[in-house]
């Protein structure tokens, strides 16, 4: 559904881009991780078709994004990640005029105002005027915005960003039955938790190139070579550090709120073994448990890598 | 909605509309404009009636004379109106951030640019009729045709429309508003004052060997005022200003009453009244522009003709600047019907 080559974007002596190559499939949720400043609004916008690449191709639903800007417009619903509104006007109104402007005839506007402002819970608020709407509602006007045609890819830059938490767990309720509509979906932010439950795929960008992409559980066993273990003893822990540091899988054994922490490289039957090495050796275990980096570690692992 | 309504009637044309008649700038600026038309013609009026002998007192029509005026100082006011009506357009977008939301949309670039200028030039038109009402009284004094008033009004339209696609222009160019104003402004009187202004300080000098009559410089067609005069002036424009006699050394001038007169070269005279007012003895027949590269043009012909092009040049400039990804000419892909 949507490809992209090794786009690079230069600006000037600064390379905003490095040959980011990604795909994303029909139906999925990418999401888009970095921090500020790794290049997930410049590859945003140039699939949004209002930025040109220096270098590589990118296309949406077969529509390339240089050559054919209008039908790639028609596909998408692009949210950015500052926007501002117009004043005067009323959500209905506005909503009325993005509509027009995608030239949907006057009564299936209509029709879509309502079906949307419904969606994103603005129905009681269609006659307020859009300029003084607070920034939580302003956001999902703009989500709906970003409907009005009904596109078949969204492509959503930060849309939770500078939203309080209970506005963001409604966001992502909205994205969630966006997705159920089929949509394929390009969220971006540079937060990590609010991904996590709502991708399907991840995408991590750092200094304009792209660390990882696939599926998000891929990205993290391809990210996190090294894993963690947490054991929690009865007795003496001085002799269950003695007994683990030889091992040759265990990498670091760090003592922390009363428990070990084991840093191993291996799989599960790894962590297996080093159990059976302590309860060997008469150690009591109470808890032996895996400690899940997770999409955190991963990204704070993928970031922190110079660049080469 | 058909292909042609469409291109006329886009939502933003709409859009401005209304929120610009929502706002309180909007009826105000209306009233200040037939405030100030109908002040200064009241005031124009109120001196001629008082006084026979002062400048209107040598004028047999005080009809013409009083629509002159009024037209030129409409001109002034809209010189004064248009570039903030526009030089906003596209700029504001940018600064608001509601530009990108634009583009996404299927509204090519161009209809952007068609649907600003709409907007803003229904505005000044609306000042325009605003105005009918007091030229209607001025023309209880007869003495004006109604090709001069449509021509004036021509003039005055064509002019706004250039000065609002000037304002377009350097509002897609400079990407801020206050930029963009200022340029906007500068460009507006450097045409509309500067012009008249350079023609006053570099006139054209009666030649009394040439066998045509004198025309005003060629660059000063580019300013409404000079065609605005010209009508009202049925085509005598500005003669001591834009149309000068310099006496060369050595020339003994011919006194004849209280005039200074200069032989031509085709054996007319060329003569100076002691108020020093020039006329050429090869003078103008009828309204059109004696000689230059614009002779047998009317004044306001070659006005219309050089503003429409200056008005085509800011619309070529701004429909490149704007689109983001340019694939020129890409306001010609018109995307089909919308199919749900």
């Amino acid at each position: 559904m949507i490809t992209a080559e090794n786009l690079t974007k230069v600006y000037g002596q600064r390379t905003a881009l490095d040959k980011v190559s990604f795909e994303v499939p029909e139906g999925e949720i990418f999401g888009f991780v970095g921090p500020n400043g790794a290049g997930k609004t410049t590859t945003l916008r140039i699939l949004a078709a209002l930025l040109e690449p220096t270098a590589g191709r990118a296309s949406i639903d077969g529509a390339d994004v240089t050559k054919q800007p209008l039908q790639v417009h028609s596909r998408i619903g692009y949210m950015p990640d500052f926007f501002g509104v117009y004043d005067q006007l009323t959500v209905a109104e506005y909503l009325d005029f993005y509509a027009a402007c995608y030239r949907l005839p006057k009564q299936r506007r209509v029709k879509i105002a309502h079906d949307l402002l419904d969606l994103v819970g603005l129905s009681e608020r269609r006659d307020q005027q859009v300029d003084t709407l607070s920034r939580g509602l302003k956001q999902r006007l703009c989500l709906a915005r970003a409907l009005v045609h009904d596109p078949v890819v969204l492509l959503l830059d930060e849309p939770a960003s500078g939203l309080d938490p209970r506005a963001r767990v409604e966001m992502r309720e909205i994205l969630r039955e966006l997705r159920r509509m089929g949509k394929t979906i390009v969220i971006s932010s540079h937060i990590l938790p609010e991904l996590t439950e709502l991708c399907t795929m991840i995408g991590i960008i750092d200094h304009g190139r792209m660390r990882a992409t696939g599926p998000v559980h891929e990205v993290i066993r391809q990210l996190s070579a090294d894993r963690r273990v947490r054991i929690t003893i009865v007795g003496d822990q001085g002799r269950a550090v003695a007994i683990l540091e030889p091992l040759a899988a265990v990498r670091r054994v760090e003592t922390a709120d009363g428990a070990i922490e084991a840093t191993y490289e291996g799989d599960d039957s790894t962590a297996a073994e080093i159990l059976h090495a302590l309860t060997a050796e008469g150690i009591r275990v109470s808890a032996f448990s895996q400690v899940d980096g997770g999409l955190e570690e991963a990204f704070m692992r993928a970031t922190s890598e110079e660049v080469g | 909605m058909s292909r042609v309504a469409a291109a006329f009637w886009n939502p933003i044309v709409a859009k401005e509309y209304r929120s610009r008649m929502r706002t309180w700038r909007s009826p105000l600026a209306m009233m200040v404009y037939v405030v100030l038309i109908a002040g200064l013609g009241y005031a124009m009026f109120s001196s001629m009636a008082r006084s026979n002998s002062g400048f209107a007192g040598s004028v047999p029509n005080y009809g013409l004379t009083l629509f002159k005026y009024l037209v030129v100082f409409q001109m002034v006011l809209i010189t004064l109106v248009t570039p903030a009506l526009t030089a906003g357009a596209i700029s504001s977008e940018r600064e608001r951030q509601t530009i990108d939301l634009l583009f996404v949309t299927r509204i090519p670039p161009f209809s952007i640019i068609w649907g600003k200028l709409l907007a803003s030039m229904s505005f000044v038109v609306l000042l325009l009729l605003l105005s009918v009402p007091i030229f209607s009284l001025v023309f209880l004094f007869g003495g004006i045709e109604l090709d001069q008033v449509l021509y004036s009004f021509l003039v005055t339209i064509v002019a706004a429309l250039a000065l609002g696609l000037i304002g377009i222009a350097f509002s897609t160019w400079l990407r801020r508003t206050l930029a963009a104003t200022v340029a906007s402004y500068m460009a507006a009187f450097l045409l509309v004052f500067g012009t008249v202004a350079f023609g006053m300080i570099f006139p054209t000098k009666i030649d009394p060997k040439s066998t045509s009559a004198p025309a005003p410089p060629a660059v000063t067609y580019l300013s409404p005022i000079v065609p605005l005069v010209a009508i009202a002036d049925n085509g005598q424009p500005l003669v001591p200003y834009l149309i000068r006699y310099d006496y060369p050394n050595g020339i003994v001038a011919i006194q004849t009453g209280g005039s200074v007169c200069k032989p031509l070269g085709n054996g007319a005279v060329a003569c100076a009244s002691s108020s020093g007012s020039v006329y050429s003895a090869v003078a103008a027949t009828g309204t059109a522009i004696p000689s230059g590269p614009f002779a047998k043009w009317q004044y306001w012909q070659a006005t219309v003709f050089l503003q429409l092009a200056i008005g085509l040049f800011a619309l070529l400039v701004s429909a490149f600047l704007l689109p983001p990804v340019r694939r020129w000419p890409r306001w010609r892909q018109r995307p089909a019907a919308m199919t749900p």
